[in-house]
């Protein structure tokens, strides 16, 4: 019953779950994919516990969530035992001084991914703005802004419904 | 008491990170500045080293972070606490699946969302960047991945292993400032 970790890509989900172990179809899976994205949380988690519990109950949906991470909750501690033992070592540091330019890397793609996916008007653009410099200049908490997004989202579905019904 | 901290900011992590990936990073980015739980240097380790493992990122990490800050008794606390959200938060929706996803309100606020994210990640990029204080040498290392992924776009791992090659050369002459 354990999907394994590391499924984080819909191609590796669907090689899986729909064509390897049948438990899935295709656009089960799509859908699942894409209320992952929807709720709260990190995907490839929610797309786990959707498929465990549709198929098994509670006890599937908890099997999944433990297979998903245990692999990767291990590997982790192993990693971060080892880092904390030789961190010392300058070339390690040097090693880390690249990583960490490679991470500011991977944010920028994660950003344009983000963009190409989420700016697609001039209001969601306002809306890219408006969060960028709360939380780069004004410090807002990430919490606070999420909360006010959510509280747009909602107020402009309200608005609509008002229009509509006039 | 470091425990129950533990849960309520990754348990608070995991209720509001929406769009996945690294999603979780602006959540990440201000425990490091509200506690001293690890550094922001740190933080930049913490996701090359999420990025490389199997695993969803922001579990790993979580699991990470947790383990820094508590040992692995930290570390299984916070990535319970960052997971059980999505996980109560998908046994509720799985019984009304189709009036969720068809729901108005859910998708304006979807709308909203995802841009508001894709905001808080690029203030998170920036803010890294400044807090880094990169030398020149950094700096043309980014400029030049960046060049790269323009004209032909590889994994990343390609440019977490292209940058670690380069700064473990860099290091030999002392390039990395």
């Amino acid at each position: 019953m354990l999907l394994g970790g590391g499924y984080v890509i819909l191609p590796i989900l669907q090689n899986e779950l729909v064509e390897k172990k049948n438990w899935l179809s295709d656009s089960e899976l799509h859908e699942f994919y894409a209320l992952g994205q929807s709720v709260p949380g990190i995907i490839a988690a929610n797309v786990s516990v959707f498929t465990g519990y549709k198929l098994l109950g509670l006890s599937g949906a908890f099997a999944a969530i433990a297979g998903i991470t245990m692999p990767a909750f291990l590997a982790i501690i192993v990693i971060a035992r080892l880092v904390g033992e030789v961190s010392y070592l300058k070339f390690i540091q040097s090693i880390f001084w690249g990583v960490g330019v490679g991470v500011l890397m991977l944010i920028i793609m994660a950003v344009r991914e983000l963009w190409a996916r989420s700016v697609v008007d001039r209001f969601s653009y306002v809306i890219f703005f408006l969060s960028f410099v709360l939380s780069a200049c004004f410090q807002a908490p990430p919490t606070v802004v999420i909360i006010l997004a959510i509280f747009i989202g909602i107020w402009i579905q309200y608005q609509k419904r008002l229009e509509n019904r006039e | 008491m470091i425990f129950l901290k533990l849960f309520l900011e990754f348990f608070h992590i995991g209720l509001f990170s929406f769009g996945g990936g690294y999603a979780t990073l602006p959540f990440l980015y201000r425990i490091a500045q509200i506690h001293d739980w690890y550094t922001v240097q740190q933080l930049s380790d913490l996701i090359g080293i999420a990025s490389i493992t199997p695993g969803p990122v922001g579990v790993n990490a979580a699991t990470y972070a947790g383990f820094m800050t508590g040992g692995v008794a930290g570390a299984a606390i916070a990535t319970v606490a960052v997971i059980l959200p999505s996980f109560i938060i998908i046994i509720i929706v799985s019984r009304m699946l189709e009036k969720f996803r068809e729901n108005k309100y859910v998708c304006s606020v979807i709308y909203v969302l995802k841009p508001a994210a894709c905001g808080l990640l690029a203030a998170v990029g920036i803010n890294m960047f400044m807090n880094n204080g990169y030398n020149f040498f950094g700096f043309l290392l980014l400029a030049c991945l960046f060049a790269s992924s323009l004209y032909d776009r590889k994994s990343p791992l390609f440019y977490l292993g292209i940058s670690a090659l380069v700064g473990l050369i860099a290091g030999f002459f002392n390039l990395t400032g």
